[in-house]
C-alpha cells in the first residue's frame, strides 16, 4: 500500500480505554527526512498516539509499520533498537546520572547495534544539543530546559531514523524556546532523520514544519502544509470551540 | 580533586582490610568477644550488600532476604548431612564439606534460581508493592515448606551437621572478611559496567529505560537473582558456624530487617554504605542486647529513627563527596 520510502505508517489505529475512545481510526504517514508537526487541543490523543507507536500501549485495532515492517506487538525495549527514539511530555531523564551517562544509555542500549563506538556517539549527541560543557553535571541539578535537551541527546545517541518529540517546549522561556527550535532544525538538517513533533506552540510548528497533522478528540481532522492548516475550517473550530448553532 | 579523594578512600579501605586480616594474630584475639563480633558484622555486611544491589542500586524493594539466606543455609546443611556431593570421598575426608567452595556456590545458586523464578512474575508488574509483599510472602511460605519437609529438611527442628569439624573461628572469620571485600569489589565493578548503567536507569525511570532499549524485566530479575546469590552464600557461611539449621533461625525475619536497616543507615545505593552500616548498627544492636537486654528493641529502634531523621541519605553520603559516595 505505502511505498518503500515510508518511514512510519499508522493504519487505522484505534485506542480505547474502557469505554473511552482516545484514538479513532488514525492513518498517518511520515516519509524520510520529513519534519511533521502534530497539534491538537488538550486531550486530543497526541501523547497516546506516541505511546501506541512506541508499544507502551497496544492499539485496540490497527497497525503500526516502521520501514514497511509491522511492529504493532513488539516489546517496548525493541522499538528504540528498531530506530524509533522518543522524548516524553513530562521529562524523563535519569536523575542520579550525569548528562553523559544519560546519553550513554541511548548509545549502548538503544541503538540495536547501529552504534559501534558508544562513547563517540554519546559525545556527538551532547554536542548536537549544546550540552557538551555540562557532560559531568548530575541531571537532578539541571534546569528543565537542559533536561529537555538532554532527552533529545539521549534519543539521538541511539542514531534513530525517526525521532518522536512530545512537547519539547513545554515550560520553557522565550530564549530557551528559540534555542530548542534551533536544536530541532539542526537535528533534522545534520542527521537527515524524520521527526514527528507534538507541540502546543502552534506558531513554532507552522514556522518550522513542512507538514502539519491535527488531532481532535482522537480523530485526525487535517493533514497538510501549514498554509492549508491555518485556513482549515475544522481546525479553526477545534481550536476556537464549536461555532454557535 | 575528587579523583585524589577517591584514591585515598580506596587506600583507607585497603588499610582497614589489612588490619582486619591481621586481627587473628593478636594474642588472645581468637577467644575474644571482638572476634565473633567481627564475624557477625561480616555476615551482616554481606547480607546488606546483597540487599543493596537489588534495592539500593536497582530500586526494587525486596523483603525476602531471609528467604534466600535460609535457602543457602539449608542447601549447605542438606548437601552435607545427606552427603549428596562427595560420595565415598566423604569417608576418607570427613571435613570435605566444611567450607567446601562447591557447596557454598551451589547454596548461592539455589537461592539465585529461586529468586529468578519468583522474580519473573513479581517484577513484571510495574508496581513495587507487589514485589515487596510477594518477596515477604515467599519467605513465610518457604518456612512452612521446610517445617513440613520430613526427613529431607528435618522438620521443625531442622538439620544438624557434624560439629566435630569445628576447631576455631578462624576460617569463618577469613571467609566472612573475604566475602565482605569480594562482594564490595564485585558490585563496585558491576556498577561501573554497562549492566550498572542499565540498573541505575531502571531505578531512576523505568519507562525511560525501556524507551531507550533496556529490557527492564531482565535487568531487574538479574539484580534480584544476584542479590539472592549473595544472601545464599552468607547463609551457607552461617550454616558452617551454627551446625544446626532450623526453620525458625535461618528464615528469621531479622535476616531481612537488620541488613535493610544497616544499608539505610550506611547509605543505600553506595558500595561502602552497607559495610559501614553493618559495623555501626551491629555494634548498637549488640551493645544494647548485652547491657540493656530489656530495652534492646527500643534502643535499636531509636537509633534507626535518629539515623533516618539526621542522615536521610545515609552516613556514607554525609562523609564522602556525592560523586564518590555512589561508587
Ligand atoms: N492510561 C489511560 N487510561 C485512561 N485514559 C487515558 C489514559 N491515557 C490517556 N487517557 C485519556 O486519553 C485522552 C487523550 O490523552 P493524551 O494524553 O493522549 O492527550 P494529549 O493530546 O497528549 O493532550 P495534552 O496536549 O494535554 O498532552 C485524555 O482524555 C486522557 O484522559
Ligand atoms: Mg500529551
Amino acid at each position: 500500500m505505502q511505498s518503500d520510502e515510508t518511514v512510519l505508517s499508522l493504519e487505522a489505529v484505534t485506542k480505547r480505554f474502557g469505554g473511552l475512545v482516545v484514538l479513532d481510526g488514525i492513518d498517518l504517514v511520515v516519509g524520510p527526512g520529513e519534519l511533521v508537526g502534530l497539534i491538537g487541543p488538550n486531550g486530543a490523543g497526541k501523547s497516546t498516539l506516541f505511546n501506541v507507536m512506541t508499544a507502551i500501549y497496544a492499539p485496540t485495532r490497527g497497525k503500526v509499520r516502521f520501514k514497511g515492517k509491522d511492529i504493532t506487538g513488539a516489546a517496548p525495549h525493541h522499538i528504540c533498537r528498531f530506530g524509533i527514539a522518543r522524548t516524553f511530555q513530562l521529562v524523563r531523564t535519569f536523575l542520579t546520572m550525569t548528562a553523559f551517562e544519560n546519553v550513554m544509555v541511548g548509545a549502548v542500549y538503544g541503538s540495536g547495534g547501529r552504534v559501534r563506538h558508544a562513547r563517540d556517539a554519546a559525545e556527538a549527541a551532547l554536542e548536537l544539543v549544546g550540552l557538551s560543557a555540562k557532560r559531568n553535571v548530575t541531571t537532578a541539578h539541571m534546569t528543565l530546559s537542559d533536561r529537555r535537551l538532554l532527552e533529545i541527546a539521549r534519543a539521538m545517541a541511539s542514531e534513530p531514523s525517526l525521532l518522536l518529540l512530545d512537547e519539547p517546549m513545554a515550560g520553557l522561556n522565550p530564549t530557551e524556546i528559540r534555542q530548542m527550535v534551533e536544536v530541532i532544525r539542526r537535528t533534522r538538517s545534520e542527521k537527515g532523520i524524520s521527526i514527528l513533533w507534538v507541540e502546543h506552540k502552534v506558531d513554532a510548528i507552522m514556522k518550522v514544519c513542512s507538514r502539519v497533522v491535527v488531532l481532535d478528540h482522537g480523530v485526525k481532522i487535517a493533514d497538510g502544509t501549514p498554509v492549508e492548516i491555518v485556513a482549515n475550517r475544522k481546525v479553526i473550530e477545534a481550536y476556537l470551540g464549536e461555532p454557535a448553532a | 580533586m575528587t579523583a585524589m579523594a577517591n584514591i585515598s578512600w580506596k587506600w583507607a579501605a585497603a588499610l582497614l582490610t589489612v588490619i582486619l586480616a591481621l586481627v587473628p594474630f593478636w594474642p588472645g584475639a581468637l577467644d575474644s568477644y571482638l572476634f565473633s563480633f567481627l564475624f557477625f558484622v561480616f555476615i551482616y555486611a554481606v547480607m546488606a550488600q546483597g540487599w543493596n544491589l537489588v534495592a539500593g542500586f536497582g530500586g526494587q524493594i525486596s523483603l525476602g532476604s531471609h528467604a534466600f539466606f535460609g535457602l543457602g543455609a539449608y542447601t549447605t546443611a542438606i548437601l552435607w548431612s545427606g552427603n549428596y556431593l562427595w560420595g565415598s570421598l566423604y569417608e576418607t575426608f570427613p571435613r570435605i564439606y566444611y567450607f567446601d567452595p562447591v557447596t557454598m556456590v551451589l547454596s548461592g545458586l539455589v537461592a539465585a534460581l529461586a529468586a529468578a523464578l519468583i522474580g519473573l512474575p513479581l517484577l513484571s508488574k510495574l508496581r513495587g508493592d507487589y514485589f515487596a509483599l510477594g518477596t515477604l510472602g515467599f519467605g513465610e511460605i518457604l518456612k512452612v515448606i521446610f517445617v513440613n519437609g520430613g526427613d529431607f529438611t528435618g522438620g521443625a527442628f531442622g538439620l544438624v551437621t557434624p560439629s566435630s569439624t569445628f576447631e576455631t573461628l578462624m576460617p569463618h572469620y577469613y571467609v566472612g572478611l573475604g566475602l565482605t571485600v569480594g562482594t564490595a569489589v564485585a558490585i563496585g565493578w558491576l556498577m561501573r559496567s554497562r549492566y550498572g548503567l542499565a540498573l541505575i536507569a531502571v531505578r531512576d525511570d523505568e519507562m525511560a529505560a525501556s524507551a531507550n532499549g533496556i529490557n527492564t524485566l531482565k535487568v531487574k530479575v538479574a539484580a534480584f537473582a544476584g542479590s539472592a546469590f549473595i544472601a545464599g552464600i552468607a547463609g551457607s557461611l552461617y550454616s558452617f558456624y551454627i551446625f544446626h539449621v532450623g526453620p525458625d533461625s535461618v528464615f528469621n525475619l531479622d535476616w531481612m530487617l537488620l541488613p535493610l536497616m544497616m544499608t539505610v543507615v550506611g547509605g543505600t545505593g553506595t558500595v561502602l554504605g552497607p559495610i559501614l552500616g553493618a559495623f555501626i548498627m551491629y555494634a548498637v544492636f549488640d551493645i544494647a542486647r548485652i547491657f540493656v537486654p530489656d530495652y534492646h528493641p527500643i534502643i535499636s529502634g531509636l537509633t534507626i529513627i535518629l539515623a533516618m531523621l539526621f542522615l536521610p541519605k545515609g552516613l556514607v553520603r554525609k562523609i564522602l563527596p556525592m560523586s564518590l559516595a555512589r561508587n
